[in-house]
């Protein structure tokens, strides 16, 4: 594998940003069962702004400076709840990866990951159980953690990652909300999915294939 | 879909540039998706900055100059703005007696309005805030801090907007703003879907013999569906809810039936006739009313009720003030 160098990390987010676009129905779908139906839609609007900021970052852009961009992006036109978790969660990600000339390492990923979900929840200060996108991203970062402390293939940890996130928001179904619109349902919002959760898996996801692609 | 609309996915910007050249009378862009009153900042008086989701209007923006809000950001449809349109907003109203913001509780605002709060603060700018959580059926009494603001900030902003016209200080206006959330209440009930433009596709279904009680403006679930049947009884069931949340016996109230885009004003008549008859038999003295589209759901068909209790302070205010907004006055 060659070096997971910062332009690879600007890279990455492109794809991340696509596949968020190519779910954008299905998310509002999700969403629309017992929210109001734009999950998609605001994820859509985030991501494009990721990849107007992106495409602009010198292939010279450090790791860092690559997640400062998606969180500027989100900062300035997402708004509603999921902008400011995603810039915060971003925003994260980059202090995270501080100082780093490439993210090789299992450990460099766990750090980040951790960081973000860490950030979301202070932000958003949901607990585990409250069917949001930490019922995905927190079993996600233990996982990572878990495999960072043996060494090991990245690709390989990054796409059990994202597997864990996906398996987590799928189990989403059971829980009943606690935060968000979704949150003054109650039981009626049991057996769906969280959309959330699922755009959090998709992002993991859309790390890992680009980090695999090279 | 069928809209009026070009790239779904502009639908927002557009509408902005087309509101404020449309108003460029009484307003003024103060940044990229901000807007406040022409002749802002007015000294000494209390700055009100508003906002929200777009696809309400004419809540929030419309709601800009004399008599109401001084500012406003816009959010993408149904979506809080972010925290940088509330802060150009903000900057472009304070004349120094600070600014107090006044939006619904939904989790989006609190965070985005929370964000600006703290950064105007650092910059020394005095600002409050007043949450509005008006809508009954959205969360039981005991946990009425979740309920969702809907129709009631229109009536609730005529008190503020008075208050701070008269130069109250910031502490007067938001306490007189406090105090008329307190004592607004507000049901909808919607009988058809909407449809955000990026999303392309209705929110939810609703059988053709299905409305929804409860229902919140961004087309959110309601409480429970019901089979469609004669408004009276609906509007029974509606106002019964506000009276049993609320103690309005006897009491001057201020009236609001609000469509929620997608039914005629003929039909909200109707909603009025049996509103005013309940609260005759109830003893209950209309001192303020006004029957239209304020707090909308894009093209949602529907109605909210709001009534907002009136002690001696608020009657006045509402009674005597003169409002000359983008999209409502009143003389």
């Amino acid at each position: 594998m060659s070096d997971v160098t910062g332009a690879k990390v600007a890279k990455s987010l492109l794809l991340v940003a696509k596949r968020v676009e190519e779910n954008k129905d299905y998310l509002c779908e999700l969403d629309g069962e017992v929210g109001d139906g734009d999950h998609g839609v605001s994820m859509t609007i985030g991501m494009r702004a990721v990849t107007r900021a992106v495409n602009n970052l010198p292939d010279s852009v450090t790791p860092q400076a690559a997640f400062v961009a998606a969180a500027d992006a989100y900062a300035d036109e997402v708004g509603a709840t999921i902008g400011p978790l995603y810039e915060a969660a971003f925003r994260a990600a980059a202090e995270a990866a501080k100082g780093k000339t490439n993210m090789n390492a299992i450990g460099d990923w766990a750090a980040v990951y951790e960081a973000m979900a860490v950030a979301i929840q202070v932000l958003g200060k949901a607990e585990l159980g409250d069917k949001t996108l930490l019922d995905a991203f927190f079993p996600a970062v233990e996982h990572i953690k878990k495999l960072a402390t043996g060494g090991g293939d990245l690709v390989s940890a990054l796409e059990s990652t994202a597997k864990c996130a996906l398996d987590s928001a799928i189990s989403t179904k059971d829980l009943v909300p606690q935060k968000g619109r979704a949150a003054r349902l109650g039981d009626r919002a049991k057996g769906h999915q969280d959309a959330g959760a699922t755009s959090l898996a998709i992002v993991l996801a859309g790390f890992a294939e680009a980090i695999k692609a090279g | 879909m069928k809209k009026l609309i070009n790239d779904p996915f502009d639908t927002v910007q557009e509408l902005f540039e087309g509101f404020v050249s449309a108003n460029d009378h009484l307003i003024k862009q103060v940044g990229h998706r901000s807007i406040a009153r022409i002749e802002s900042p007015i000294a000494g008086k209390v700055g009100i900055v508003v906002g929200g989701g777009s696809g309400h209007l004419p809540a929030f923006a419309g709601y800009v100059g004399k008599g109401m809000a001084d500012g406003a950001a816009f959010g993408n449809i149904f979506a809080s703005p972010p925290a940088k349109p509330v802060i150009e907003a903000t900057i472009a109203v304070n004349s120094g007696a600070g600014v107090m913001y006044t939006y619904g509780n939904y989790q989006g605002d609190c965070i985005n309005f929370d964000k600006a709060q703290d950064h105007c603060r650092e910059l020394g700018i005095q600002v409050q805030t007043v949450v509005l959580n008006d809508d009954v059926l959205s969360a039981p009494k005991d946990q009425a801090h979740k309920r969702r603001g809907i129709g009631g900030l229109f009536l609730v902003w005529h008190v503020a907007g008075a208050k701070a016209e008269a130069m109250a200080s910031l502490d007067e206006v938001v306490a007189v703003t406090s105090k008329a959330n307190a004592n607004t209440r507000t049901v909808g009930v919607g009988l058809t879907s909407c449809t955000v433009p990026a999303n392309g596709k209705p929110t939810f279904s609703l059988p053709e013999d299905e409305m929804e009680i409860g229902l919140g403006i961004h087309g959110e679930p309601g409480i429970k569906r019901v089979k469609l049947r004669p408004i009276d009884s609906v509007i029974d069931e509606i106002v019964e809810s506000i009276l049993a949340d609320l103690d309005y016996k006897g009491s001057d109230v201020a009236v609001l039936v609000n469509g929620l885009g997608g039914s005629p004003a003929e039909e909200l008549y109707l909603v009025y006739r049996r509103v005013s008859q309940i609260l005759k038999a109830s003893n209950i003295n209309i001192r303020f009313k006004h029957v239209g589209e304020q707090v909308t759901a894009l093209e949602m068909a529907g109605v909210s009720v709001s009534l907002m209790r009136l002690d001696t302070e608020m009657h006045d205010l509402i009674k005597n003030s003169v409002v000359d907004t983008c999209m409502y006055k009143k003389i």
